[in-house]
């Protein structure tokens, strides 16, 4: 069988390519810029022209896929190749299945309603193409050759002009590296509020994320922040959840936790059925009181 | 000018129950809008009023999907016209089908210059929908729109990446998809809902539109995790003690 990775950045790259190796006698991976050797039996290298979006070189990809005939696509679930490898699938009639969390040779899964159950599904089309996040591979190595093609670009017939670009700005905190996490849920009424989350990460030793919302409908911190289903996968040694409700999609992002807490004023918040330990009380009223008793 | 809004109805998330073999039970769950598809139609709406554009929203699934309040729902949030397909060939739908389907249906409705989704469904968010449709209907497409605005002829987008933030122009017409950051749903107010109920909604049939293609997934089970076990002791605080007990069980882990 024949694989072929497409990824944007190194890391995912690198663990694509090494998850290819236990179902793919050949390995072919594609990328846009800074090839990583070493990692596939060939790489290609697709240059897309300055001033236009990167789905520009779908026409390319579309002759790579011709070229290459694999059974199997493995990509890297960035929006932009959600896009362009998406529109490949469609144009295939071909099968694909996103943020994968499991894969046998004979089925994925991926969730369903955010993790309120896990969907174990087949592709029936002769090429499948499957998005997996990071961790899906975790102990498989890559391996291959430094051989690296440059692939003609192929013009498409509509232009998507890109007018700007900008790089981000880096995250500040990395919660995937953190032991100790704690979110800020809806339960915080203001920005200012989050002091006492902030005081309460420094007297555990924590990082601070948040749920979605407070990415979205506030802009009290950046995406990067969000845990769940959509966002953050974790498996940190503690979580706790301060004013989150428990929803599931946020939940599934830190079910792996090896001790959960949770403050929550409402009694019967569905999230103090997901923790170890619970307390039911007013942020303002108890998290002081917690910082005053940590310190 | 003629915009579209894709909406995905589904069973609402809340009503769930698990079963105990871990199957799912729908039985309780009401349809509704699937969330972030909230979001698309709001972001339609404002750039259909401003730019002078007729918006008409347009849905496919099972059967389950036609009920009133929901068709009502979509109609109360400055949509014109609501077209629908409602068929249990669609039950468990993957996203070749869907793009196939609803393309089809845009092609059928006619004079569409720019179609809008939303960020992902809220059961499968596979996220393939929107550029499965524009491959289907051969017009170019943009995901992740965080805003976006036309002048007739093309239409920009500015999209947030992970680590990027573009902002691209494409000719009309096209296929955007947005993230819920675009725009706020709006909370539609009774003069609005009475409206609703006298907007027209389309009904199609699956045959009128060519039939719906064959699946490219097979779904094999659906059934919840196994939940992690946690030890659940949940003190009060306004009980004696609860505050010292619970920063004790947090001492336990620092
Ligand atoms: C497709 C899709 C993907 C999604 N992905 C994600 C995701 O990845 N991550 C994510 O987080 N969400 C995600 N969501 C959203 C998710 O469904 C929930 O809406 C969200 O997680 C709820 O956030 P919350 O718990 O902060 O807010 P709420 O559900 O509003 O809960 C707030 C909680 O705070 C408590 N509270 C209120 N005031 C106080 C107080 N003063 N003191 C103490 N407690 C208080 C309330 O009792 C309540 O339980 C997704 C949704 C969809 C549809």
């Amino acid at each position: 069988m024949k694989t072929l990775v497409i990824a944007e950045n190194e890391a995912a790259a690198r663990e694509l390519a090494a998850g290819a190796r236990a179902y793919a006698d050949e390995v072919v991976y594609a990328t846009f810029a800074d090839p990583v050797t070493g990692i596939a039996d060939k790489c290609l290298v697709v240059e897309v022209p300055e001033g236009q979006a990167k789905e520009a070189a779908f026409d390319t990809f579309v002759k790579i896929l011709a070229d290459e005939d694999p059974q199997m696509v493995f990509f890297e679930p960035t929006r932009r190749l959600k896009a362009l490898v998406g529109r490949l699938a469609a144009h295939d009639g071909a099968s694909v299945m996103t943020d994968i969390s499991a894969i046998d040779e004979e089925s994925v899964k991926t969730r369903y309603f955010g993790g309120i159950a896990e969907r174990t599904a087949k592709s029936i089309t002769p090429v499948a193409f499957c998005s997996a996040g990071a961790g899906t591979f975790k102990d498989a190595e890559p391996s291959g050759t430094d051989v690296v093609e440059t692939v003609e670009y192929v013009a498409p017939a509509v232009t998507l002009e890109c007018v700007e670009r900008e790089t981000l700005p880096p995250a500040e905190v990395d919660l995937t590296a953190a032991d100790k996490v704690v979110a800020a849920g809806r339960g915080f009424g203001s920005e200012e509020e989050l002091e006492e989350a902030r005081t309460f990460c420094k007297a555990i030793g924590a990082e601070l994320g948040c749920t979605r919302p407070l990415t979205e409908t506030e802009d009290w911190f950046p995406r990067e922040a969000y845990i769940g289903v959509s966002g953050l996968m974790l498996s940190p040694e503690v979580y706790v959840g301060i004013g989150v409700s428990g929803q599931m999609q946020h939940m599934v992002g830190v079910d792996r936790a090896q001790v959960a807490f949770a403050i929550n004023k409402d009694a019967h918040a569905p999230i103090f059925d997901k923790v170890d330990y619970g307390l039911i009380g007013a942020i303002n009223d108890v998290l002081p009181k917690i910082n005053a008793k940590l310190s | 000018m003629k915009i579209a809004v894709l909406v995905k109805i589904l069973p609402d998330d809340q009503d769930i129950q698990v079963n105990g073999d871990r199957t799912l039970d729908f039985s309780r769950a009401k349809s509704t809008v699937s969330t972030y598809d909230l979001n698309a139609i709001e972001a339609a709406a404002q750039l259909a009023a401003k730019a002078d554009a007729q918006l008409v929203a347009v849905t496919c699934g099972p059967k389950s999907i036609n009920d009133s309040k929901t068709r009502k729902n979509i109609l109360s949030r400055g949509v014109d016209e609501l077209y629908m397909l409602a068929d249990d060939g669609l039950e468990l739908a993957d996203a070749y089908q869907t793009g196939r389907i609803l393309a089809a249906m845009v092609q059928k409705i006619g004079d569409v210059d720019l179609v809008i989704a939303g960020d992902g469904s809220a059961d499968l968010y596979a996220q393939q929908v929107d550029i499965q449709t524009a491959e289907a209907l051969g017009w170019p497409a943009i995901n992740g729109g965080t805003a976006l605005d036309t002048d007739g002829t093309t239409v920009t987008v500015t999209r947030m990446l992970e680590t990027e933030r573009e902002v691209i122009r494409m000719p009309l017409p096209a296929v955007v998809s947005v993230a819920p950051e675009v725009a706020l749903p709006r909370i539609a107010g009774m003069k609005d809902v009475l409206a609703a109920g006298k907007k027209p909604v389309v009904e199609f049939t699956a045959e009128e539109l060519g039939g719906i293609a064959a699946p490219t997934i097979e779904t094999v089970e659906i059934l919840a995790p196994v939940p992690t076990p946690r030890k659940k002791q949940i003190f009060d605080a306004a009980d004696e003690g609860a505050i010292d007990a619970f920063v004790a069980a947090l001492r336990e882990v620092m």
